[in-house]
């Protein structure tokens, strides 16, 4: 029994070190559940090129890629936890001014649009768009019935996200000039797109914020309307550049990349790269 | 062979001591952890009803959510768990009983995500549709599912009490002419009421603490509903707070302060409940 007990101790003992052992190259990608799956169908390529043999053959690249949110990507990439952060917003003033000494640097790869969404029931019934004033006002709990807006008489289930994501701070930036402006109005808080995205799909009412990327037959995009004119978002009008709620989907390093880590980056910006951009929903940079 | 067992109980008792030191510590971790909130907001961090990060921080809402949450959850579990239990002990032969005990324990394993998600995909429609609500993500939502969550918990528990009683007891009032439903209620219930306090307590122990199941129902609004009994409205507990936020405030000081602050009242509520819970469990076993 006792020693049964000391072996068992022993082997706790060295399972870290074990772990540890494999010094095979590695890069490590955390950040915005946004770009995630950019990141993750690149690495699935990365690592399949003949082009890239050479990490290949004496060791195998392995590419690790992590969730967390945009603010976390660029804190850990700061204190050098990992390799590429991905963030789906700035990097805001006093997040450089935190991490001045770690001099990040931003890859952009791709361009996102961030839609106003609503439950197909209300767009079957008629709304198809909203100026950037009724949309406020809908957040601020000023207009709280469709009907105000042109459509059926029905409480508006006002869908808000956590605070601290991208999305919210590109959404609230062009709606209320305010990144992380106050909605009273709102009903419901969801953190990621994929909880958004079920809620507002649940819900005959709902309004609210996703990216491009989610939008499907229930959850519909309307369009930003201005002076009688209206954009949709589309992959032609944000290409263009006259949808006006779009960020830029970037990794970021700690300083120049170098080694594997620049390889992978240069990767993403080859046609090769961009074509995985497009396929994951999202609009190439270039 | 004395040096052998000599030498297992040193190893036991230095588990025990780095066991007691993991609780001991974690308290006074979450206890130094979340000092510069108190300095900043010093007790209005608990009176606060705003909690916008990087500005102010109040945690009013979350602590008003986990309690009616829970209080709620016990309320509808209550009737229920005493009703069953008392039929699966008093009125079940022996073999139908270990099933009923089987099926029971098995479901008080199942992980809180499951629960969630049926939560989600079921329940939050369902209360929607029958109160005829804006949205399904409420208070009461919540609570249904928890109570759902620590049924076979309080169940299995309150139903080993009323099956501890000595059957001598059940022999008498029988003998007296008393009728099985008048001996399983004016009997045997008394009897095991401080064991099916304790189920209870546990219970909510348990309730209190669960995360992802109560994220994913509750609407996640830090907001006390208006007005405060409209169980109908979102609102936020204390896990889901932390659930929600706990990745991104690594790194920022305040936030992540304010956050280990609600760990360490989650913690104090949870830890008083249980341990309140275990006494009434204890005087029983006594007497």
């Amino acid at each position: 029994m006792f020693r049964v007990l000391l072996f068992f101790l022993v082997a706790i003992g060295v399972i870290p070190f074990s772990v540890n052992a494999d010094h095979s190259p590695k890069i490590e990608i955390v950040g915005s559940t946004t770009v995630l799956p950019i990141a993750s169908r690149a690495a699935e390529r990365f690592g399949k090129l003949e082009r890239f043999e050479r990490f290949k053959s004496s060791h195998r690249l392995r590419i690790l890629v992590n969730a967390g949110g945009s603010g976390v990507g660029i804190h850990s990439v700061a204190k050098g936890r990992s390799d590429i952060g991905m963030v789906s917003r700035e990097i805001s003033t006093s997040e450089r001014k935190r991490f001045e000494g770690s001099h990040l640097k931003v890859h952009t790869v791709g361009v996102d649009a961030v839609a106003c969404v609503i439950s197909s029931e209300i767009y079957d019934a008629g709304v198809h768009d909203l100026t950037r004033h009724e949309i406020r006002d809908i957040y601020l709990g000023k207009i709280r019935n469709w009907e105000e807006v042109g459509g059926p008489d029905r409480n508006i289930v006002v869908v808000d996200k956590e605070r601290h994501r991208g999305t919210r701070h590109v959404f609230m930036n062009f709606i209320f000039g305010n990144p992380t402006a106050k909605t009273p109005g709102t009903i419901l808080v969801t953190g990621s797109n994929n909880e958004e995205q079920t809620k507002i799909a649940q819900s005959d009412s709902a309004i609210g914020m996703l990216s491009y990327a989610w939008i499907n037959d229930e959850v519909r995009a309307i369009g930003i309307r201005e002076n009688k004119s209206i954009v949709n978002p589309t992959r032609e009008t944000i290409r263009k550049g006259d949808y006006p709620i779009v960020r830029n989907l970037s990794f970021i390093t700690a300083g120049e990349p170098s080694g594997e880590v620049k390889v992978f980056l240069e990767y993403l910006k080859s046609p090769e790269g961009q074509k995985v951009v497009e396929e994951s929903g999202y609009i190439p940079f270039t | 062979m004395k040096n052998e067992s000599h030498g297992m109980r040193w190893i036991f008792a230095g588990l025990n001591l780095i066991f007691l030191c993991c609780a001991g510590g974690l308290f006074f971790l979450l206890i130094f952890e979340s000092y510069p909130i108190f300095k900043l907001h010093g007790f209005d961090f608990w009176l606060g009803q705003d909690w916008w990060v990087g500005e102010t921080y109040g945690a009013l809402p979350m602590l008003y959510g986990s309690t009616l949450v829970t209080a709620l959850a016990c309320f509808l579990v209550l009737p229920l768990a005493l009703a069953v239990a008392i039929f699966t002990s008093e009125f079940l032969t022996s073999t139908r009983r270990r099933y009923m005990k089987a099926v029971l324990e098995l479901l008080a394993g199942v992980p809180g995500i499951v629960y969630g998600l049926l939560g989600v995909s079921f329940l939050s429609l369902w209360i929607k549709d029958v109160f005829g609500l804006l949205d399904g993500n409420t208070l009461a939502t919540a609570s249904c599912l928890l109570a759902i969550m620590i049924l076979p918990t309080v169940l299995t528990l309150s139903e080993d009490a009323m099956r501890a009683v000595p059957a001598e007891y059940r022999d008498n009032a029988l003998a007296l002419g008393l009728s099985k439903w008048q001996t399983a209620t004016a009997v045997v219930v008394p009897q095991a009421l401080p064991g099916i306090m304790g189920a209870v307590l546990l219970g909510i122990g348990r309730a209190m603490g669960e995360t992802i199941a109560v994220m994913l129902v509750v609407g996640s609004l830090d907001r006390i509903p208006d007005p405060w009994f409209n169980i109908f409205a979102s609102a936020q507990t204390i896990p889901s707070k932390l659930g929600r936020e706990a990745a991104e405030a690594i790194g920022e000081e305040t936030h992540w302060s304010a956050l280990m602050a609600l760990g360490l009242a989650l913690f104090t509520m949870v830890l008083l409940i249980n341990f309140i819970g275990n006494r009434f469990l204890k005087r029983r076993n006594f007497s």
